[in-house]
């Protein structure tokens, strides 16, 4: 079974260790497969505004730099620890209320993806770039210092055909509604800081390249989710 | 006043004190240079060596530690890594290492054993029963070692008196308090007392970090099974060995201990059970450690008398120098950390000022998961958990879960 995470941030959005570091962390603790999705975050509101002001969001005008920097970690990474990493973003659509938030997982992504496009229009070209679409931290988190992302889960009658998984859990929480709606999951760590390592994570049963790894998620065969503790 | 004289009297006898710890680090690192000089074109003639590795968890750096015993500049030796369990997490990084390195002679041993209450001495009996070779060294999963390692601490085995060595350790990397304070203490207090014993009081003072010997020594003093029960097993067995007549060398040769993420509660756990330890082995001896912390004696006055001007300063006076003897010694040994981090040091001593009572009131310890009390000579036994024992640790662990 590969050991998976498919949801890290790192200095180039709000994480607060640098990719190089990062990856090492994952690789000295024996991880098969990581996904690097820095935030996109939507520039249309105040927030947005914010985000990009202060860096906390990769943009149109670095993200050559962002993906030149995994793929040369990806090289180095699979020579030393035999770890593939994905390169990967997270399309952060942040408004006012929770209802109307969303953050969206787009894995092995190849172009720049703007976060103030519609959904559909975000969907559509992550499937024409052959992406993954993971639903993010999907229900309630009982954290009060998060901010709940419900708009995709309230109008999952409308998108789930566009997701080809949804975070079952995410860092300490479990999302049980996934489970009972028999939606496609994973498990990841939201990872920020060093002691995020320690969370939910995904065990896949398949091939350790890209191909065979978003054929696994997808199907949702050979997927488990486990507890990663030391 | 006399409060204020008597703590600064006890503070000044505390810089002298590490001044002469300093002056032991820097004759043993000299003595070392030579040597190596000496030895660096002998290339044969070594012994067959087991590296036992026992492994529990993953420690910080883990893979890079695994991975440097596998590149070591050395003719014939096995290595052993040894587990409990198949679901710790760090089988699935000894079995990377396996693979990255099908020449090499690896062996995953993986099997609960119960034989004793010491979880490490626990982890090392199976690794020792299959162990190929006479010469054996055991080598903690923290440590991290250079090519030469092996080559470094095998040569004193030529000498028939010798029956152990073991190594000075200096602490690396450091990106959070807890992991900063861990290798500051590491590169002032361990490695200063362990230089200072070795040099000037002739006591075999073993860190079981790493720790190379015969089975046969091992076996006179008793083997793993002498030491199953007790938690200082390093110390131990280089006191058994120096009773037994044979010498306890320290290598001059420094192996690394990585610390980059620790939290302030593992390093104050780790240095809490280290005082327990001390205190039940040294007794009355441990009262020096109190004493010979400068920068703690010389903040005592500003705590019991008054934080006038004159305490004020003389603190600010001892922990100036202090910090200076520090980064005397990190250039020394040539750690990587920044300077500004010796900043920290005076506060770091502070800490283990107070973390040095605990073993006074208490003598239950935590160790990888495990809780023990401790008794004379550091020999554990279960803690009971029934009665008001068992509401004792109920309380104590739900009012630590709250803070945390």
């Amino acid at each position: 079974m590969l050991l998976c995470d498919f949801h890290i941030h790192t200095k180039y959005s709000d994480g607060s260790v640098e990719l190089r570091r990062t990856v090492d962390l994952f690789g000295q603790s024996g991880f098969d497969v990581i996904a690097i999705t820095d935030h996109v975050v939507n520039g249309d509101n105040s927030f947005g505004k914010l985000a990009h002001r202060f860096r906390f969001s990769v943009r149109e005008n670095n993200f050559a730099e962002y993906m030149d920097n995994i793929r040369e970690e990806s090289e180095r990474a699979w020579e030393k620890y035999g770890m593939l990493i994905i390169p990967g973003v997270e399309i952060t659509k942040n408004r006012l209320t929770s209802d109307n938030s969303a953050h969206i997982l787009i894995l092995d992504i190849q172009e720049f993806i703007p976060a103030s496009w519609s959904y559909e229009k975000i969907f559509l070209e992550a499937k024409a770039q052959n992406a993954l679409v993971v639903a993010c931290h999907p229900h309630h988190t009982p954290e009060i210092t998060n901010r709940d992302t419900l708009f995709l889960w309230n109008n999952r009658e409308k998108y789930a055909k566009y997701i080809d998984a949804w975070e079952i859990a995410n860092r300490d929480d479990v999302f049980n509604v996934i489970s009972l709606k028999k939606y496609p999951y994973i498990a990841n760590s939201d990872f920020h800081k060093a002691r995020h390592i320690y969370s939910w994570k995904t065990l896949l049963n398949c091939e350790k390249n890209i191909t065979s790894i978003k054929q696994c998620i997808r199907h949702n065969k050979g997927v488990a989710i486990t507890l990663f503790r030391n | 006043m006399k409060i204020f004289i008597m703590f600064a009297g006890l503070a000044v006898l505390g810089l002298i004190a590490y001044g002469f710890q300093i002056w032991a680090v820097r004759s043993k690192l000299k003595t070392g240079d030579r040597e190596s000089r000496a030895s660096r074109k002998k290339r044969d003639g070594y012994p067959p060596v087991s590296v036992l590795k026992p492994l529990k968890g993953l420690d910080d750096n883990l893979f890079d530690n695994l991975e440097s015993i596998c590149m070591q500049d050395y003719p014939k030796y096995e290595i052993i890594f040894s587990l409990q369990d198949f679901n710790d997490p760090a089988y699935k990084i000894a079995k990377k290492i396996k693979d990255k390195y099908p020449a090499k002679d690896i062996t995953i041993m993986v099997e609960s054993c119960a034989s004793g209450l010491n979880p490490k001495v626990n982890n090392l009996i199976p690794a020792y029963r299959i162990a190929k070779f006479e010469h054996i060294l055991i080598s903690d999963s923290n440590v991290m070692a250079n090519r030469n390692y092996l080559q470094e601490i095998a040569k004193h085995m030529e000498d028939p008196e010798v029956g152990l060595v073991s190594n000075i350790i200096k602490g690396t990397g450091g990106y959070s308090f807890g992991a900063i304070f861990e290798n500051l203490h590491m590169n002032s207090f361990i490695m200063g007392s362990v230089c200072f014993l070795d040099k000037f009081l002739k006591m075999p003072c073993v860190v079981g970090k790493s720790m190379f010997m015969r089975k046969k020594d091992l076996e006179a003093i008793g083997g793993f099974r002498a030491v199953k029960d007790v938690l200082a097993e390093d110390y131990l067995i280089g006191k058994m060995m120096h009773s037994m007549g044979k010498k306890v060398v320290l290598s001059h040769h420094m192996i690394k201990n990585v610390n980059e993420y620790w939290g302030m509660r593992k390093f104050v756990n780790r240095h809490s059970r280290w005082g327990k330890l001390r205190w039940k082995i040294g007794g009355i001896k441990y009262f020096s450690e109190l004493f010979s912390n400068a920068v703690f004696m010389s903040f005592l006055p500003v705590l019991l008398w008054e934080p006038s001007r004159i305490t004020l300063a003389f603190a600010a006076c001892v922990s100036s120098i202090k910090v200076l003897g520090d980064i005397y010694i990190s250039r020394k040994i040539r750690t990587q950390m920044s300077w500004l981090l010796y900043l920290l040091s005076p506060l770091k001593d502070l800490i283990i000022g107070f973390i040095w009572f605990v073993p006074i009131f208490s003598t239950t310890v935590v160790w990888r998961g495990n809780r023990y009390r401790i008794g004379k000579d550091s020999m554990l036994s279960p803690c009971p958990e029934t009665g008001i024992w068992s509401w004792k640790y109920r309380v104590t662990d739900t009012i630590k879960a709250r803070l945390a």
